[in-house]
């Protein structure tokens, strides 16, 4: 690769991350709006105007907080975990395309790619959980890694009914496929079980066990404080918009869309992030509706619903391409 | 499992049912009051901070020192001081309420055979120290003055706090002791 081909993948990294990171910080005043609305509350209201300011002064709020490490913490899993989930939630950006043609990694195993950060993501949960000696940590980590096995699994597989649809697991080519009909409707059992283990997969409600306020005070973050607590929850937030992405690109035709006037090859971008936070906004209505799964429920759904269905899916896809 | 049963279950009726509520509310108008930009009026014979009637006449308070609303305060937040005057008459001195202890009951109110004193609709009061809640008879005079002024004070007397004053004799300056 040559100097120059370095320096554009370079700068257009910085771009996409320092973009993608304000995203990231503005959907979570996004989420409290959603939610509170949904509640009949108002959201963040008074810094700003309607609150607009809200995620600048959590930040500056949360960096100039106590770092508080617990005295029996394993010191340097303890540093290195919320950062894990952090780099591994942001460097799944870099294959998603974007818009025609533009992602930062045109990669060949795209999709595998992302399954395989968005793994290593549990990762931070299990280890945070672990280092903080505390037991609700360590009761959140280890509902985390039970819970990201199996979902990974049923999330997986729904996976591979697009790959067979598309005959590529380049994102790029995923996309290209859909020209003639997004796969969501072929695809439509793979969607369901896909999304469903995405909630799973981020830890998100109905399937928060790993956090669970209402019985592990704040499950794997209970002893992380100000800035790494701050970074565990960019990485939640940031596996959230990756799920999405990936939601929207192998399911609804990711950039494609019809040309918006006067915004050239942009009007894929707009097309890509209104699909996006389609699928962001569901993420929190469901937040706002459903309740917790039992644990139980939660492994029974995941082994004995999804795999099943994701295997069905994919028998279905291959008959369906033989004949 | 009937058929219909698992029909509902695979189409995620039930949750949908649940996101159709939750999005139903989130068109719908909120209901918080933005508190310190929209003020809602207190209702009338809401009770709040504490004030000694100033009695429109003389000017001065209407309090006789008699205690019986220190006698009937449950938390004890009265404190009344006399002394004997010329005549034999009963001074009051001192008359303090310690407002963090009330419980805004208005026992005293009730119990004040004079209408002399009375709790306001002011209930936005605080501070950074206690003593700024030990109000002295001219801080409760005063509070007369503020939230009570003119007509308002002795209507709300008469309209909620049974008017003792109608019962009895109300006091004046040639009033013959107690």
């Amino acid at each position: 690769m040559s100097v120059s081909a370095m320096l554009l993948v370079f700068i257009k990294t910085i771009l996409v991350v320092s973009v993608f990171l304000i995203h990231v910080m503005y959907v979570q005043y996004f989420e409290r709006k959603v939610i509170g609305h949904m509640q009949s509350r108002m959201g963040p209201m008074r810094v700003g105007w309607h609150g607009l300011l809200q995620p600048i002064a959590d930040s500056i709020k949360l960096f100039f907080k106590e770092d508080i490490i617990p005295s029996a913490a394993d010191r340097p899993i303890f540093y290195i975990a919320p950062i894990i989930g952090v780099i591994a939630g942001v460097s799944s950006v870099a294959v998603i395309p974007l818009w025609e043609n533009f992602s930062i990694a045109n990669l060949n195993v795209g999709i595998l790619y992302i399954l395989a950060l968005s793994s290593i993501a549990s990762y931070s949960v299990i280890l945070g959980g672990w280092a903080s000696n505390s037991k609700y940590s360590f009761l959140g980590g280890l509902r985390s890694s039970a819970q990201v096995i199996s979902y990974e699994i049923a999330m997986g597989l729904s996976l591979v009914g697009v790959m067979m649809m598309a005959g590529s697991a380049n994102l790029n080519d995923i996309v290209k496929a859909q020209a003639n009909g997004w796969f969501i409707v072929p695809q439509i059992i793979a969607f369901v079980v896909f999304f469903i283990s995405a909630l799973a997969e981020t830890n998100r409600v109905p399937f928060d066990l790993p956090e669970a306020e209402t019985e592990l005070v704040s499950g794997f973050a209970t002893e992380y404080s100000g800035m790494r607590w701050a970074l565990f929850f960019m990485a939640e937030y940031a596996g959230m918009f990756v799920m999405s992405g990936l939601a929207a690109t192998c399911f609804l035709g990711g950039w494609s869309g019809p040309q918006i006037p006067f915004m050239g090859t942009m009007s894929g971008l707009i097309w890509f992030l209104m699909k996006l936070y389609m699928f962001i906004f569901i993420y929190f209505w469901i937040r706002a509706t459903l309740p917790r799964y039992r644990y139980d429920q939660l492994m029974g759904l995941g082994w004995k619903i999804f795999i099943p269905l994701a295997l069905l899916n994919i028998v279905i896809t291959g008959l369906v391409k033989i004949l | 499992m009937s058929v219909v049963e698992l029909v509902k279950k695979v189409l995620f009726m039930e949750v949908l049912q649940g996101l159709a509520l939750t999005f139903r509310h989130m068109v719908s108008p909120s209901v918080t009051r933005q508190y310190p930009l929209e003020k809602r009026e207190p209702f009338p014979g809401s009770r709040g901070l504490h004030a000694l009637v100033r009695d429109a006449e003389t000017g001065k308070e209407r309090c006789v020192g008699c205690g019986l609303c220190a006698a009937m305060c449950p938390s004890q937040c009265i404190h009344i001081y006399t002394s004997e005057g010329d005549d034999h008459k009963k001074i009051v001195d001192r008359y303090e309420i310690e407002v963090l202890r009330c419980v805004y009951c208005a026992l005293c109110v009730e119990a004040c055979p004079y209408a002399a004193l009375t709790l306001t609709d002011h209930f936005e009061y605080c501070g950074y120290t206690r003593d700024e809640f030990y109000y002295t008879k001219e801080r409760l005079l005063e509070n007369w003055d503020k939230y009570m002024a003119g007509e308002k004070g002795m209507n709300y007397i008469k309209n909620f706090w049974r008017p003792r004053s109608s019962d009895f004799a109300a006091p004046s300056p040639e009033r013959k002791g107690p």
